[in-house]
């Protein structure tokens, strides 16, 4: 559905993007974390042909983004936190503009989801809260059943009852959908995303499926008989290691269930036990948000 | 779609919109209730500042259309939307001429019907002016807006382009001054139309290529250097050439072999010029803005070749002084001349070229043998139309006139002749009083502008020229006597006699060896 492939992006002397690639599958529901800064609403930007990329190319629906026509356009939706839309209009008024450039815009639907978001069509745009604003841009971007929804940090600004009536619409409607999402609130994107990837300074450190990336992040404790020290050699995959007493916690990065008894004892001594205990996205996130800052310093 | 963006901007801006047309509609109105003779001065302060104001205000609301879907930036939602480039750029063109230029043809429609012209010369005049807009303020400003993302934006790059518009016109004005003015000919001239018209291609063309790069490709950076680029060539058309425009305007003379006969040749035998008042002898002028002092020589002139009722008015005179060596002395222009033969039997006065000559560059060659060689551009107006009306509470329309109206003025010293007319106003004209009875006539007033645009090209502040002259029939001072006096006045007439260009053609004239100090004033 989308493919990106060494994307740059330069403003000025600085590099948002730095040869980023990356694929996103029809019908999962792809995340793009990173900090802020990272270059996730870059990368969203340049698939939307809002800016040029520098260098390298982005296809959406089989199509270079740079080239992209009205007719992908009415098969995208596309929400954002700060979108201008035109202030002095009506919900209504607007939505009815919209209606005509979409041939396949469904008006009960359209109908449903102002119920369902509970928005006030009569008020002007311009008097719309964030959360009632982002709210709107849902309802403009899901009545034609796109095949393709990119949602650009949906979630930022948005009190926990809008979050939940914002989710509850998306994930209402999303079908067949295929889902672009970029967020640096990882607890929202847990349990929607099918796929992640993760940006950091314009450059992707990893893609994976979700159940992947949980499947091999495990928080791990070593209890020694003595006190713990540091091994001499620790391998790249065991990350935010630390030492309390006899205790030994780092972060495994290649979980394997059958592997990690024997990886552990073939480095450290006197291991009296391990417990790994899967982890939640913000902590995997933190974790190699850390590793990437300890990298770059 | 268009029409389907078109009501939604119409939604958007509909109060801007009418506030803009009300101003155009008020300002119109304040003019029609102005009449010719402008007597109440609220309405004739209001007609000065409403018209400006009005025009100020369309140029913002043509930014605000442009910008209800701004093109820079990265965060408006139309982007995303499925909406056809083209037809978001067919619609903006098309909600700015019906919004912007719509009210102000209304508005001039409306005032020439209410003063009486009729429907054809009113709306043809109207139109004419909608389209000189066009080039004039909407195309450039349209384009200008598209590389602007908000009015704040484009109101602080309007500043900073009206700031180095000023500045390049200040440099320019200097330079050209040092230059006696050789440099800048065309601008202010008869056919400065045909620089302006190049510029309006230039504007076409740029706003051509900026807003199709904007609307289609975003280009943002690149249109945005095109606006400065092509703004510095419109800037810089001032210094179009003489003789290729004045060519073009040959090419297009009504009748091109009119002035074929016409000569001019140089008659010492007139002597100098001898100033009634002795004010002209030995003048030296210190020119304004400079420190530098001029030296007036007058070098008297025959004209021959012209038939009677023809005005023969000088577009440019270039002049040349060559030193014995060879070295130029002066290169500059020479005073205009108009040359009137009014009439069956008219009064053949004598003419002077005036020279005006730095007083250094003229200490330097006064004493010496010079050769002066005059360049001129010339055109010959025939009568084509004349007209007589009351001398006082006169009221008339004349087809190439306009409606004009007289009046005594307040101090009961001369007649007010005041006119209006849809569209361009005559390009020639002269006006006098004339005893219908005793035949007796006071002398001619002549209106004469090298104007010969085929367009009227004034923005402010409507369709419809406006002038008019006053027509002396009493010296306050007592020391000049006219043949039409005051008591006549109920039976006199004032006659206006219309002239029309008829040939723009060029004479030299090379007067090999004379002394400058032979030809200074008396």
């Amino acid at each position: 559905m989308i493919h990106v492939e060494n994307l740059w992006k330069k403003f000025g002397r600085f590099d948002a993007l730095r040869g980023l690639s990356f694929d996103v599958p029809e019908g999962s529901a792809f995340a793009l974390i990173g900090a802020n800064g990272a270059g996730k609403t870059t990368t969203i930007k340049v698939l939307m042909n809002i800016i040029e990329p520098t260098r390298g190319s982005a296809t959406l629906l089989g199509v270079d983004s740079r080239k992209i026509s009205p007719r992908q356009l009415a098969q995208v939706g596309y929400v954002s936190e700060n979108q201008d839309m035109p202030s002095r209009l009506t919900v209504e008024e607007y939505v009815a503009y919209l209606r005509p450039f979409y041939p396949t815009w469904d008006r009960d639907l359209e109908a449903s989801i102002a119920r369902q978001l509970r928005l006030p069509l009569e008020r002007k745009i311009g008097d719309l809260s964030h959360g009632m604003r982002m709210k709107m841009a849902l309802m403009c971007a899901l009545p034609y059943r796109p095949k393709l929804l990119i949602l650009d940090e949906p979630f930022s600004g948005l009190d926990p009852l809008v979050r939940d009536e914002f989710m509850e619409g998306l994930l209402e409607q999303a079908g067949e959908m295929t889902i672009l999402l970029s967020s640096h609130e990882l607890g929202e994107i847990d349990g929607v995303a099918t796929h992640v990837a993760f940006l950091d300074e314009g450059k992707l450190l990893f893609q994976e499926s979700m159940n992947e990336l949980t499947g091999r992040f495990r928080e791990v404790r070593v209890t020694l008989e003595i006190e713990a020290a540091r091994p001499a050699q620790v391998p790249n995959e065991w990350m935010h290691m630390r030492t309390i007493g006899n205790v030994l916690t780092f972060v495994d990065t290649r979980f394997d269930e059958n592997e990690l008894n024997e990886r552990i004892r073939s480095r450290i001594e006197g291991v009296r036990g391990v417990e790994a205990q899967p982890m939640a996205l913000r902590s995997i996130f933190t974790t190699l948000a850390r590793a990437a800052r300890d990298r770059a310093a | 779609m268009i029409w389907h963006i078109f009501k939604k901007d119409w939604k958007l801006l509909w109060t801007f919109v009418l506030a803009v047309a009300s101003l155009h509609w008020i300002a119109a109105f304040i003019l029609f209730k102005l009449g010719l003779f402008g007597e109440n001065a609220t309405l004739g302060m209001l007609s000065q500042a409403v018209p400006i104001l009005a025009f100020f205000s369309s140029m913002f609301l043509i930014a605000a259309i442009v910008h209800v879907e701004a093109i820079p930036g990265v965060r408006q939602d139309w982007l995303t939307r499925p909406i056809r480039r083209s037809d978001l750029l067919l619609e903006k063109f098309l909600f700015v001429i019906v919004m912007v230029e719509g009210p102000i043809f209304a508005a001039n429609l409306f005032q020439g019907l209410a003063s009486g012209f009729s429907l054809r010369s009113t709306f043809l005049s109207a139109a004419s002016y909608v389209i000189f807009l066009l080039f004039f303020m909407i195309l450039p400003l349209f384009a200008f807006a598209s590389v602007t993302r908000n009015m704040t934006e484009a109101f602080i790059f309007g500043c900073g382009c009206a700031f180095v518009i000023g500045m390049f016109l200040t440099v320019t004005e200097y330079v050209n001054f040092s230059a006696n003015g050789t440099l800048v000919t065309v601008t202010h001239s008869g056919i400065g139309w045909i620089g302006e018209a190049f510029r309006f291609a230039l504007v076409a063309t740029a706003a051509g290529i900026i807003l199709i790069l904007q609307y289609f490709r975003r280009k943002t950076a690149t249109a945005r250097a095109l606006v400065i680029a092509f703004g510095l060539l419109i800037l810089t058309s001032q210094f179009l050439p003489w003789r290729p425009a004045f060519a073009i305007e040959q090419r297009l003379s009504p009748k091109p072999a009119a002035g074929a006969s016409a000569m001019m040749t140089f008659e010492p035998a007139r002597g100098r010029l001898r100033s009634p008042s002795g004010l002209l002898a030995s003048a030296t002028k210190v020119q304004r803005g400079r420190a530098d002092e001029n030296t007036e020589v007058f070098l008297p002139l025959q004209v021959a070749g012209i038939r009677n009722d023809v005005v023969l008015l000088t577009d440019r005179v270039e002049v040349h002084v060559t030193g014995q060596n060879g070295e130029m002395v002066y290169h500059g222009n020479g005073e205009g001349l108009e040359i009137a033969r009014e009439g069956p039997n008219p009064v053949k006065a004598p003419v002077y070229q005036e020279i005006e000559i730095p007083i250094r560059a003229y200490h330097r060659a006064r004493d010496q043998a010079v050769q002066i060689r005059l360049d001129y551009s010339l055109t010959l107006f025939g009568l084509s139309k004349s007209y007589a009306m009351p001398a006082l509470d006169g009221d008339e329309r004349m087809p190439e006139w306009g409606w004009c109206q007289t009046k005594m003025n307040e101090a009961g010293s001369a007649v007010e002749l005041h006119c209006v007319k849809p569209g361009k106003g005559p390009g020639c004209g002269t006006a006098f009083l004339e005893n219908a009875s005793t035949g007796g006539r006071n002398p001619a007033r002549s209106n004469c502008q090298s104007d010969y645009s085929p367009y009227g090209s004034r923005p402010l502040p409507d369709s419809f020229a406006r002038f008019g002259t006053n027509l002396l029939f009493r010296d306050p001072s007592g020391l000049a006597k006219f043949p039409v006096d005051g008591p006549q006045l109920p039976v006199s007439h004032v006659v206006i006699r219309v002239y029309e260009p008829e040939d723009h053609f060029t004479r030299s004239l090379v007067i090999p060896q004379i002394k400058l100090s032979d030809w200074e004033a008396q």
